[in-house]
């Protein structure tokens, strides 16, 4: 035994020592030597104990190849009670198996063939229920932090072998599994090969989030809005599958990215698809507005005061000026120090622990909104502009979304400041060309408004009943157009038939 | 030379309706009740229904031409003259389109500095304009398309503005019908021509349609719709204004905005005049794009580099235009030009397309 140790030792020892001297310096790396007690063969198993998952190890993996007859590697196959056994003559695999979570199996008789044994251990948070997503009715599961159960929750609900799963490993360090999901026969194959060169083509050392993998792989990285969307949702992902969208996941993240999305797509909630539609587009409509006016409103009230009094009525300009009587600030300035202050608010109410970060929202709001209107810093009116633009901010179901709105007030600030309405519709031709110029991995990021696509707005800002939306959105180009048979799922009955 | 454009940067038939309509409603719209009702006076409406019909020809040559070289004027340039020649012609379109777009942007910070912004600068309005052309021009030319589609959706709210001025408005200033001379509505309906102008780019963008037979319809219904437009607001407009009135406004329209009253807004001109930035965007930068890409064209410069020469001469020459007077000798140049253009022109190139296709059969 020694002996075989020794020769082990100086026979691999400089093909192997590369991975296994890094490998000894970590103390979880464990190998150990066994022999079989039918056949006498020695054998040895190596693995990462922190890996590994050591109740299947003492469990299944030993005993059986202790007690079994082990003649070739090739018996493990026979012996082993489990699933995952490859058996190969490559060692350039063994560091990478052996971090996967794998034992490698070396009989002393034959030192170029490894067996390998999957004995992963799964550490897996349980399943909970949606928090940025949340809705009231509907499912209540979320993803969670292991790419195996996220698929499981996908698979469940997409049970036909259309569902196509492809799995890359990226990142030189991390070495993260990437899984790309679609619909065979479905989704457009263009849209998969873009997915596809996109992923492979990611430089990066350690992706240890989705955030990651939407950053390196949209369209134009210097654009404040989101290109990809991310839902923790996976009855989102089944349905967006189903309409022949790509879907990205990433091991290691709660979080599934959508893609090619558009800018609609953002404001609206998976809770639209289980309302009524009447309710729903009603919904959707509010969150429209609630962006455009979160946006607008304090560069308005700067505009209007700071340049054009006139063109309020005389009755209002009094309220207003009654109101803004004691402040010493122009306008802007105002403004801007009552954005900043929701913006600190937000900010550490985002940074802090939940309990103590309600009570800052509750103080910080009540305290320093009535002192500084007390002090004669802003005016009520200002202040409740501000509050309601804050709170119409917060509409937005997408939460990478919801921050971009909260930030593209400042431009229009600055040039309400500066051209007054006209600086805030120029600001407004700006926004729009950016929007334009965007695209979701090759598609146009503003459809279906433009290029306008009249039939698809019927799942856009509103939504219309499920039996008008038996076609498949344009812009996806799917290769099958068709959801349902409309004529089968809407058979008119005459009055009294 | 035949250009082929990528499929991918085509656009669908039915936006040509939006770069048609966005084109011809722009500066023009604002104030040219005036000068048509100087010659034509109530029946100023029955000018604009001429003078629109007129252009309807006029389509339909723009895409006899088109179609007969499959190509823009540049190729039709070059069919008829040949190369050297054709590229000395269509080199003056460059500056055609340069002094549209200066006449525009021009008119409407005029309109800014007397309306609601005195203290506006001529130059940094012109510089951040310029800024944003180029931003758009650089996304390519469906960008280009779709400033052109929001210039015409999103100020479309305002049309509805002009109900209350429907409430004010006495039919009976229309009577009597046809009292006006031939010569005088012929007269009215010149006067048009910068109000008008616009959609003569189709021969400028045709390799960029997609089916362009298809888009012949949209061509033709977004002439309609801007005539139709022009027509109600010059019935409105004579309808709303006593006879007197309408002679001294330089800028009916915005003085018709004066009587809208909302609970919250009193003078409702202002957000008009804002709003209408959109509606100007796309005339300039579709100008601008088209004499951008007329440079790339002719002189093999790059697309990008053309938009920023572009833009320096627009920051220097605009500068100078600082008077009424010459802001109103350049609009009437430029109505000149555009009349020169589409009604004289255009039917000449046709002409010679046809010729040149009998001779070159031969």
């Amino acid at each position: 035994m020694k002996k075989w140790i020794k020769k082990n030792q100086t026979q691999n020892g400089r093909k192997q020592s590369e991975w296994e001297k890094a490998l000894e310096k970590s103390k979880d790396f464990k190998k150990s030597f066994h022999i079989n007690k039918k056949t006498n063969i020695p054998f040895s198993l190596t693995f990462v104990t922190s890996l590994v998952d050591e109740q299947i190890i003492q469990q299944s993996v030993l005993p059986n190849l202790l007690a079994d007859e082990l003649q070739t590697i090739s018996d493990i196959k026979k012996i082993l009670p489990l699933a995952d056994v490859e058996i190969s003559n490559d060692p350039s695999q063994i560091e990478q198996k052996l971090l996967n979570g794998y034992v490698m199996l070396t009989l002393k008789s034959n030192e170029d063939q490894f067996g390998f044994i999957a004995a992963q251990k799964e550490i897996v948070r349980g399943l909970t229920t949606p928090e940025i997503e949340f809705s009231v009715i509907g499912p209540k599961e979320a993803f969670v932090e292991s790419i195996g159960q996220n698929i499981n929750l996908v698979r469940k609900r997409l049970p036909v072998k259309e569902l196509i799963i492809e799995e890359y490993t990226l990142g030189s360090l991390s070495k993260t599994r990437i899984a790309i999901l679609y619909m065979d026969g479905i989704t457009d194959e263009e849209n998969v090969n873009t997915v596809r060169e996109r992923i492979t083509s990611i430089e990066f050392d350690a992706i240890t989030d989705s955030s990651f993998v939407v950053q390196l792989i949209c369209d134009n990285s210097n654009s404040p809005f989101p290109q990809l969307l991310d839902t923790e949702r996976p009855d989102r992902v089944s349905s967006v599958l189903a309409e022949g969208k790509v879907v990205i996941m990433v091991d290691g993240s709660p979080h599934a990215l959508i893609t090619p999305t558009t800018l609609v797509e953002f404001f609206g909630s998976f809770e639209d698809y289980l309302l009524n539609w009447i309710l729903s587009s009603f919904f959707r409509l509010i969150r429209v507005f609630a962006v455009i006016f979160s946006i607008q409103i304090t560069p308005l009230y700067v505009a209007v005061l700071t340049y054009h009094y006139e063109l309020i009525p005389r009755d209002l300009i009094g309220t207003l000026i009654a109101s803004r009587r004691v402040v010493p600030l122009p306008p802007i300035l105002e403004a801007l120090f009552l954005e900043l202050t929701i913006e600190l608010l937000r900010e550490a109410g985002a940074r802090l622990p939940t309990k103590v970060g309600q009570t800052i929202g509750i103080v910080g709001g009540i305290v320093i909104g009535t002192a500084s209107v007390e002090a004669g810093l802003t005016s009520n009116i200002l202040l409740i502009f501000i509050a309601l633009s804050a709170l119409a901010s917060f509409t937005t179901p997408v939460y990478k979304m919801a921050n971009t709105i909260r930030l593209l007030r400042f431009p229009f600030l600055l040039f309400a400041q500066l051209w007054g309405l006209l600086g805030i519709v120029f600001c407004t031709c700006f926004l729009l060309t950016h929007l334009l110029r965007l695209t979701s991995l090759g598609r146009p990021y503003f459809q279906p408004i433009y290029p306008p696509r009249i039939k698809d707005l019927k799942d856009s800002i509103i939504r219309l009943p499920f039996s008008n939306q038996s076609l498949r959105p344009y812009y996806l180009h799917t290769k099958n157009r068709t959801r349902f048979n409309k004529e089968k799922a809407h058979m008119k009955k005459d009055i009294d038939e | 030379m035949q250009e082929q454009i990528p499929e991918e940067f085509k656009i669908s038939p039915s936006l040509v309706f939006y770069m048609v309509a966005s084109m011809q409603i722009g500066i023009g719209i604002l104030g040219y009740q005036r000068s048509v009702t100087k010659y034509a006076y109530q029946d100023a409406w029955i000018s604009v229904l001429l003078a629109g019909a007129l252009l309807h020809i006029i389509v339909w040559m723009i895409y006899k031409i088109a179609e007969e070289v499959n190509g823009d004027i540049v190729t039709a340039h070059e069919y008829v003259v040949g190369k050297l020649v054709g590229k000395t012609i269509s080199s003056l379109f460059i500056v055609y389109f340069f002094i549209y777009a200066l006449t525009v942007l021009r008119s409407y910070i005029e309109v800014i500095q007397v309306w609601m912004f005195p203290e506006v600068s001529t130059f940094w309005f012109t510089f951040a304009f310029m800024v944003l052309c180029i931003y758009i021009i650089y996304g390519g030319f469906r960008v280009v398309v779709g400033i052109a589609f929001f210039g015409l959706v999103i100020p479309s709210y305002l049309f509805l503005t002009f109900g209350y001025n429907i409430k004010y408005a006495d039919f009976s200033h229309l009577l009597p019908i046809f009292d006006t001379s031939i010569k005088n509505i012929i007269l009215g309906s010149y006067q048009m021509s910068l109000t008008f102008i616009g959609f003569e780019i189709i021969l400028f963008f045709y390799p960029f349609i997609k089916e362009p037979q298809k888009s012949k319809k949209w061509a033709h219904f977004a002439l309609l719709t801007s005539t139709l437009l022009y027509t109600g607001l010059m019935i409105l407009a004579i309808a709303y204004f006593s006879e007197l009135k309408i002679e001294k406004s330089i800028w009916v329209t915005l003085t018709m905005w004066k009587i809208v009253q909302l609970p919250f807004v009193e003078r409702f001109e202002y957000i008009g005049i804002a709003s209408w930035n959109l509606v100007i965007l796309p005339n300039v930068c579709v100008s601008i794009w088209v004499a951008s890409r007329l440079i790339k064209r002719i002189f093999h410069l790059k697309h990008r580099n053309g938009v920023i020469i572009i833009a320096l001469f627009m920051l220097i020459i605009i500068s100078f235009i600082d008077t009424r007077e010459k802001i109103n000798v350049l609009n009437n140049f430029t109505g000149k030009m555009g009349f020169g253009f589409t009604f004289i022109y255009i039917p000449l190139l046709y002409i010679c397309i046809m010729i040149a296709k009998k001779v070159k059969e031969k």
